[in-house]
């Protein structure tokens, strides 16, 4: 049986270290200042793109990777004879899935790749990468490797803050969270992505505390209070004191097993802004997420 | 011919950015169509053939590893397809041409996880199936290649009617135009390719009205005239012609009564449904609407909700266009003078307000989309006083705002007038004053449409129902959060005192300030920032709550920014928010959410 290899996108956001050390594929997608064109997390680190982010007269733009970028690195890993597990930015917020799948479709023998669209974001689906690039190490199946993926995404509890509506509104990612007024008052939009891979709201509050108490209201009702879970918070360089506080009200409230926290990239932080805070919870032992 | 066509694309990539709705509306779909399109066109340059076969295979390849974007992507694969389809061959023929783009089609249909119609998809099966169907009528692949345009640019037009989010904005399909914009740069390049002299004939910019980011229709263009490609620009016009997509372009005046219900929102909202290039001014009591629509009745039927309507002004855009392709009558329209609202006269119509809404009038008769508006699940009326105030409430998604409070009680009549002018289902009242609660209540029973009248009784107790308002939720759900979020907030007002009184055990004095908890008087003091400290601390019970400063008539810059310091010294852990709300009466309103 081929190693399995698993492939991502650099809105994945997980760590450059952790990449290295499961060898996981990235292929980056593009973000575009004006004239300059930078590969995000390659040739633009997020401290840098939020460094940029700050001076710009107008907001970037992002584009998918083509077909192409995964061709070349699907055919380069058959070659070596592994076969790939491709996991993927959700396919309503970008055509990432679109041009994974059509590489795919252009192979001679498409046999040994599975391309999965995460439905999800950020560390959102990066933790599932990671669990299944620990469980493809152990020398499960690229089937094996496949289902582990959409397991976890149903245990996954999701939930993110933005500091406001703008970034998504004006990249066009805002999904039913579009009906969530109120830019004028400072109003925290708990916001999460659907089964459906759309961003939806689930409550807007005014005030960051009462956000988190609501956040740690939500999870107590799902999982149970004082709960053992593996928790990963995103958070945006130069922005990071929210996900600090919000670790701090976490770790009082739930028994933490596992922790990771890394950085949103350029292409999710072109479309969320600075400030914004990811969590992704999951039930303590559920898989090797973190 | 495919260096025309990219040429052409990237002439427009603004227009078609500024189309972009689908599948994300960000705007870049004309960027990214037109670098996928370069990279093409650069890999083709880098290796030029004679050879369709060849040239074909090294613009699919550089197509496909410069693809951005959806449509982009798709662009690539509709030239795999066409690459396919004539590998090994060394010239094109018209029915070679026609299998290549059906195999173009079916190549991007099979990429695609999920084709979705009234895209790109769609205008380039239609185009192909049509130009398989015509392939055997002709040799001329000029001729066919117009035809094959012609289809594209019908398709395009239909876009709209196929996919539910164009018709709401009103535009057509991004990445659709984008293909037809290469179609006609093949078009021009053939047509000119065969007729000498002609290489430098303009393409007759401005021929089509879609909506634009300025709002204003292109201007004229120098019609077409050169013989050897007036057949070819006349047929492009005729469609494009049809396909402007709201054809009335519309001025009017809305005279506004006393206490009307205009609300700009959602009357633009209902513009929207079926209009674009909208321009609303508003005055005191009149307003200035600007706006092309396909249904001007349904227009004016709107605004009627507001005011009387005078001033019209209707022209059929699509008339002004037929104009540009006959210059003789173009001449005569040319001889009139302009309109004293600043258009161009259309020619065949006097220039008289009254006929030329008698003419629109007549061919909104004829309507192409037998679609109403749409009615909203919910609306919102609130009772608002202060501009800053009604501005909050407006950006919280209320409807209409009916100016009223402690002073001026609006009548039911005011409330019914406001519930009516809704185009929604079902109606939130929200009165904001325990003195206007009874009025909402019969407003509820006179009204002609379900209505839940949410006893608010201040502007903070407002802003906190409509902060728990959800859209997505019925109403009854709507109804018990509102409730719920009512008694998680306490009102505070500052106000002066008329006389001087003993109550809630509190020696007031008359000209001195008082704070007033809910319905209960807690501080008196001289001064509003005294009067306003003492009714924070008795607000502010843990310390942590969430504070809500609107500041009206009576409060002095340094009143407010000494409150917030204070504030901040005395209440380290509060999160304190200050807006202008503009009241009178009460030079504070104050909102404390309860920490839960």
């Amino acid at each position: 049986m081929s190693k399995v290899v698993l492939v991502t996108d650099s809105t994945s956001d997980i760590p450059l270290e952790m990449r290295e050390r499961l060898g996981i594929e990235m292929v980056p997608l593009r973000v575009v200042f004006g004239e300059e064109s930078y590969l995000d997390n390659v040739t633009l680190s997020p401290a840098q793109f939020y460094d940029k982010l700050k001076s710009a007269s107008a907001l970037p733009t992002t584009s998918q990777p083509s077909p192409a970028q995964f061709l070349e690195v699907y055919e380069r890993l058959i070659a070596e004879g592994k076969s790939v597990v491709s996991v993927h930015l959700s396919s309503a917020m970008s055509g990432t899935y679109q041009s994974a799948t059509i590489a795919r479709s252009m192979l001679d023998d498409d046999s040994q790749v599975t391309v999965i669209d995460s439905k999800s974001a950020s560390y959102g689906y990066g933790a599932l990468v990671v669990a299944a690039a620990e469980l493809a190490a152990r020398g499960a199946s690229r089937e094996e490797v496949a289902a582990e993926v959409l397991r976890l995404r149903k245990e996954m509890r999701l939930y993110f803050l933005v500091n406001t509506l703008e970034y998504l509104q004006k990249g066009g990612r805002i999904g039913k969270a579009a009906a969530v007024f109120g830019t004028l008052l400072n109003i925290k939009p708990i916001l999460t992505i659907g089964d459906d891979g759309v961003i939806s709201p689930i409550d807007k509050v005014r005030g960051q505390k009462r956000a988190f108490a609501r956040i740690v209201e939500l999870l107590e009702s799902e999982l149970g209070a004082g709960a053992a879970i593996d928790l990963a918070v995103v958070d945006t360089p130069g922005d990071v004191e929210a996900a600090d506080d919000l670790v701090e009200v976490l770790r009082s409230r739930f028994d933490v097993k596992g922790f990771r926290r890394s950085e949103v990239g350029a292409v999710i932080g072109t479309h969320a802004g600075p400030g914004t805070v990811g969590l992704f919870v999951f039930p303590a032992g559920a898989g090797q997420v973190v | 011919m495919v260096l025309a066509g990219a040429e052409r694309l990237s002439q427009q990539a603004e227009l078609i950015n500024a189309l972009n709705v689908f599948p994300v509306p960000d705007g870049d779909t004309g960027t990214n169509m037109n670098l996928t399109m370069t990279a093409g066109v650069a890999e083709l340059k880098n290796k030029p053939s004679q050879e369709i076969g060849r040239a074909a295979e090294v613009l699919s390849k550089g197509l496909l590893m410069g693809a951005r974007g959806n449509s982009g992507v798709i662009l690539s694969q509709l030239f795999r397809g066409f690459a396919r389809a004539v590998a090994g061959q060394r010239e094109i023929t018209v029915p070679l041409f026609a299998a290549a783009l059906r195999q173009g089609v079916d190549t991007a249909y099979k990429a695609v996880v999920k084709p979705v119609e009234g895209t790109i998809l769609t205008v380039a099966r239609e185009a192909a199936r049509h130009g398989e169907s015509i392939a055997r009528r002709t040799e001329d692949i000029a001729e066919w290649m117009g035809e094959v345009h012609d289809k594209a640019a019908e398709t395009l037009a239909r876009t709209p009617d196929m996919l539910p989010v164009l018709k709401q904005v009103g535009v057509v399909d991004s990445g659709g135009q984008g293909l037809v914009f290469i179609y006609e740069g093949f078009v021009h390049f053939l047509m000119n390719g065969r007729t000498q002299g002609a290489a430098t004939a303009p393409y007759a910019d401005g021929w089509t009205t879609y909506p634009s980011a300025s709002g204003t229709a292109p201007a004229a263009p120098a019609p077409v005239s050169k013989p050897a490609v007036s057949q070819a620009s006349s047929a492009q016009a005729r469609l494009a012609t049809e396909s402007i997509q709201f054809p009335y372009d519309m001025e009017f005046f809305i005279r506004l009564p006393g206490r009307s219900a205009y609300s700009e929102a959602s009357f633009r909202k209902a513009l929207e449904r079926d209009g674009d290039s909208i321009i609303l001014i508003a005055d005191d009591d009149i307003v200035k609407v600007h706006v092309h629509s396909r249904r001007p009745g349904d227009v004016l039927n709107a605004a009627l909700a507001y005011g009387e309507l005078t001033n019209f002004h209707i022209l059929n855009m699509r008339d002004q266009h037929r104009d540009l392709l006959h210059p003789a009558a173009s001449a005569e329209a040319a001889g009139e003078a302009a309109d004293p609202m600043g258009h161009e006269a259309a020619s065949g119509i006097p220039d008289m307000p009254e006929l030329r809404a008698a003419e629109a009038a007549t061919q909104a008769v004829e309507p192409a989309h037998p679609v109403a508006y749409e009615m909203a699940d919910f609306g919102v009326v609130a009772v608002s006083v202060g501009e800053g105030n009604d501005e909050l409430f407006r950006s919280l998604g209320v409807d209409a705002i009916i100016s009223g409070g402690q002073s001026m009680n609006p009548s039911t009549e005011d409330l019914v007038q406001a519930i009516s002018s809704l185009a929604a289902d079902h109606i939130f009242v929200l009165p904001n004053n325990a003195n206007i609660l009874l009025a909402a209540k019969q407003a509820q029973e006179l009204a002609d449409r379900p209505v839940t009248v949410v006893p608010t009784r201040s502007i903070p107790q407002g802003l906190a129902a409509m902060l728990a308002f959800q859209e997505e939720q019925p109403a009854a759900v709507n109804e018990d959060r509102m409730l719920r979020a009512i008694e998680r907030v306490l009102t505070g007002s500052v106000t002066r005192a008329v006389r001087d009184t003993v109550m809630d055990g509190i020696d007031i004095r008359g000209g001195d300030y008082i704070g007033i908890l809910d319905k209960q008087i807690v501080a008196s003091e001289p001064t509003v920032p005294a009067a306003a400290k003492g009714l924070l601390a008795r607000m502010l019970a843990s310390g942590d709550e969430t504070v809500m400063l609107l500041s009206g008539e009576g409060a002095g810059d340094g009143d407010t920014a000494g409150l917030i310091a204070w504030l901040g010294e005395t209440y380290p852990d509060a999160e304190v928010e200050q807006h202008e709300g503009g009241q009178n009466l009460y030079p504070y309103l104050i909102m404390v959410e309860k920490s839960d």
